[in-house]
């Protein structure tokens, strides 16, 4: 329960105090949440998987939250994407509706608190209308922080994501009402039970992975995610791609195990397949057609989000081959997110440095801010999937089910992919590590930048080769409740 | 040509997805069952337990007290993310939305006691009857937009934590609570037995102020921002 309500609290206290304190409340506030996942973890791993009923009233008429080893693993996922950002924000400058009166300022933190709180609701809920209580909590505070940049392309942009998202949540809960109506119960795995092959609850299936996948970005319903996450802030793009995303993903994935199965046919599952290769293709290759940096890793995100969702083809039959693709498809989520957000604050503290995006004007970058350099390097080495980081584990895995399971085009794009992931990341390297005489970097007109910023970005990088180490546990902690 | 193929984007192409989704959506409606199994039984069988005799208030403020309580969360984050949008100046001491005719002077003088007397009773007579904290609170919010308008209630400048304190006391309150229950042991939201009632009250009775309060500070659309920001926006 702690995971939920201490983020809550700090929401309450970063709101009430914003002048001063709420850089240090978070930082209370951060220390307290992970020691409370770490708790947890420490449950699951001696016990196997939790149940908690809320209030006391045992589902269906109460609220069931669930703790298995993919619900931890999301939890450690938050954990550290958001412990990084936090620091992060504490020495990024925000720009805010009004230059120098740093609204925006004050108001990251009670968003990016209510942030977490919803990602945290998400990842442990076992009732599928308290997911879409948290879905809404994610959308309004996503939207919020995107907007909070108060530009006019990030209002825009935030509109536009804000419209979509909630086409996606009302599809959603049309669908949780139809599930409702027929079956009587909220609780994922009674739904799961109780769930009949008929129209209705076809129409639901249906209703409820388009508003994901609208949400989630997957191809073709992508459009709005590279204007919202490349005109926001420097750490709110990194907790959109890095951890947003992956929440309403992670839902895709617990329903279509916990309550879909019965009605989710191959078919669906090849659909879901190649609407991700196709977007695997898509988003690297307008990736490498951009001339900025943030659009550049925003079109990144698009392509990577493919990956997940070859998840649910490869892992069709329910056997070892499809726990391997399982636990690929997760694997790549986790290390996904730490890679991504660790290349926007990156990224985020060279645009402030030079007070442009351009890609033409990074040359030089790699002297003056050799850690922000360092650490999108690194960050980049994950993207294309080499070893030995997080990355290549987790599609090493996705590869060997694609083979072992005689699916060899999927096998083809997840290599074609990789392949162009080099592309737009050495596009990327070759301009910052080019030593060019006048360059922006070298010029007077560079900012300085704080070393918090750097040392964030780049600890939250080299974290991603320790996922690539301690692969062999955190699987393993992964099986624990595993739908195989 | 070009402005048939505009035609049938804008109102063709959408009107034809619409039907579509109709006719699954009356398959699917028609597809059923004729009696929903619902819920309702087992509510009805916990009711005694639940401290409250109306099935709808169990059932927002016990059984899934959880998620009221991240709906009252959802209502604090509008305000903070309006807030961060846009500031708007108060020239005066008061809101600037000043409407000053006669007739809305007298009626208000009229509706506003009244309307905080129904707002009350509203919530009070939520633990038997339908009524309660969301009801009360906008009856609530309604009688401040008013007041507001006929500016008989205004902000101070350099005065804005009330407001703050107003838009999060429904939450720091419930969470409190939350916290209270854990700390006695119980699982969370898990009230004792002999006060579920008191407590339920308590909640409710701040919640109507709470959702008033945050619903008439939306209704100002922008933070009401304080006199020294209003000199750093003139000078900028």
């Amino acid at each position: 329960m702690w995971p939920i309500l201490l983020p809550l609290i700090g929401t309450i206290f970063t709101f009430l105090f914003k002048r001063g304190g709420a850089a240090t409340i978070s930082l209370v506030t951060v220390s307290a949440i992970t020691l409370a996942v770490a708790g947890l973890t420490r449950q699951v791993l001696q016990h196997g998987e939790q149940y908690y009923a809320v209030g006391g009233w045992e589902a269906p008429l109460g609220i069931a939250l669930h703790a298995d080893g993919l619900s931890v693993l999301m939890l450690i996922m938050t954990t550290i994407v958001g412990a990084s950002t936090s620091v992060y924000a504490m020495g990024y400058v925000f720009q805010g509706p009004r230059a120098g009166s740093a609204v925006g300022g004050y108001f990251f933190w009670p968003l990016w608190m209510f942030l977490w709180t919803a990602l945290n609701v998400i990842f442990l809920s076992a009732d599928i209308f308290n997911l879409y209580v948290g879905l809404e909590i994610l959308s309004l505070s996503a939207v919020a922080l995107v907007t909070l940049e108060g530009k006019p392309a990030a209002i825009v942009a935030g509109m536009r994501y804000l419209l979509a998202s909630f086409l996606g949540s009302l599809a959603f809960l049309l669908g949780v009402a139809l599930l409702y109506t027929a079956s009587g119960t909220l609780e994922l795995n009674s739904l799961g039970t109780r769930m009949l092959s008929n129209p209705s609850s076809g129409l639901a299936l249906a209703l409820i992975m388009l508003g994901l996948a609208l949400k989630t970005a997957l191809f073709p319903l992508h459009f709005w995610l590279p204007p919202a996450h490349a005109s926001a802030a420097a750490p709110v793009s990194a907790l959109l791609s890095g951890l947003v995303v992956k929440a309403t993903f992670y839902m895709v994935l617990r329903l279509w195990f916990d309550v879909f199965p019965a009605i989710a046919t191959p078919a669906v599952a090849q659909i879901l397949g190649a609407l991700g290769a196709v977007g695997i293709l898509w988003g690297s290759i307008l990736a490498l057609r951009q001339q900025q940096l943030k659009l550049l890793i925003a079109f990144s995100t698009v392509a990577q989000i493919g990956y997940l969702f070859l998840l649910f083809p490869l892992s069709n039959g329910m056997t070892e081959i499809g726990l391997d693709a399982w636990s690929g498809g997760v694997y790549f989520a986790l290390t996904h997110a730490c890679a991504k957000a660790a290349a926007f604050m990156a990224t985020g503290t060279l645009v402030y440095a030079l007070g442009s995006d351009r890609l033409d004007d990074l040359p030089g970058t790699f002297r003056r801010y050799p850690l922000s350099v360092a650490a999108f390097t690194v960050a980049g080495v994950n993207l294309m999937g080499l070893p030995p980081s997080g990355g290549f584990i987790a599609k090493w895995l996705l590869l060997t089910s694609a083979l072992n399971s005689g699916q060899w085009w999927f096998a083809v794009v997840i290599l074609a992919g990789s392949l162009l992931g080099a592309g737009y990341v050495f596009m990327v390297l070759s301009r910052m590590l080019l030593d060019q005489p006048q360059s922006i970097a070298d010029s007077k007109q560079a900012r300085p930048v704080t070393l918090t910023t750097e040392l964030s970005a780049l600890a939250l990088a080299v974290f991603v080769f320790v996922l690539g180490v301690t692969a062999t546990p955190l699987i393993a902690l992964l099986r624990i409740g595993a739908p195989f | 040509m070009l402005k048939l193929t505009a035609i049938w984007l804008t109102h063709l192409l959408p009107g034809l997805l619409v039907t579509i989704f109709g006719i699954f959506l009356l398959q699917a409606v028609i597809a059923l069952p004729a009696q929903p199994v619902g819920l309702t039984t087992e509510v009805q069988r916990e009711l005694p337990n639940s401290g409250v005799t109306n099935p709808v208030t169990a059932v927002l403020l016990n059984f899934r007290g959880y998620d009221t309580l991240l709906e009252i969360a959802v209502l604090l984050l509008a305000v903070v993310a309006v807030w961060s949008l846009h500031v708007v100046p108060l020239r005066t001491g008061h809101a600037r939305y000043v409407a000053e005719t006669p007739v809305l002077a007298h009626l208000v003088r009229l509706l506003a006691p009244v309307m905080i007397l129904v707002a009350g009773y509203i919530t009070w007579i939520g633990s038997a009857r339908p009524g309660g904290a969301f009801q009360g609170g906008s009856v609530l919010a309604a009688a401040m937009v008013l007041l507001l308008l006929a500016s008989m209630i205004g902000i101070r400048p350099r005065q804005r934590w009330p407001l703050r304190v107003v838009a999060v006391l429904g939450l720091a309150v419930f969470v409190v609570i939350a916290g209270g229950t854990l700390v006695v042991g119980n699982q969370f939201l898990e009230y004792p037995r002999n006060q579920a009632y008191a407590l339920m009250l308590v909640l409710e009775s701040v919640l109507t102020i709470s959702i008033g309060g945050t619903l008439a500070l939306l209704f100002f659309g922008a933070i009401p921002e304080t006199a020294s920001f209003e000199t750093m926006n003139d000078e900028g």
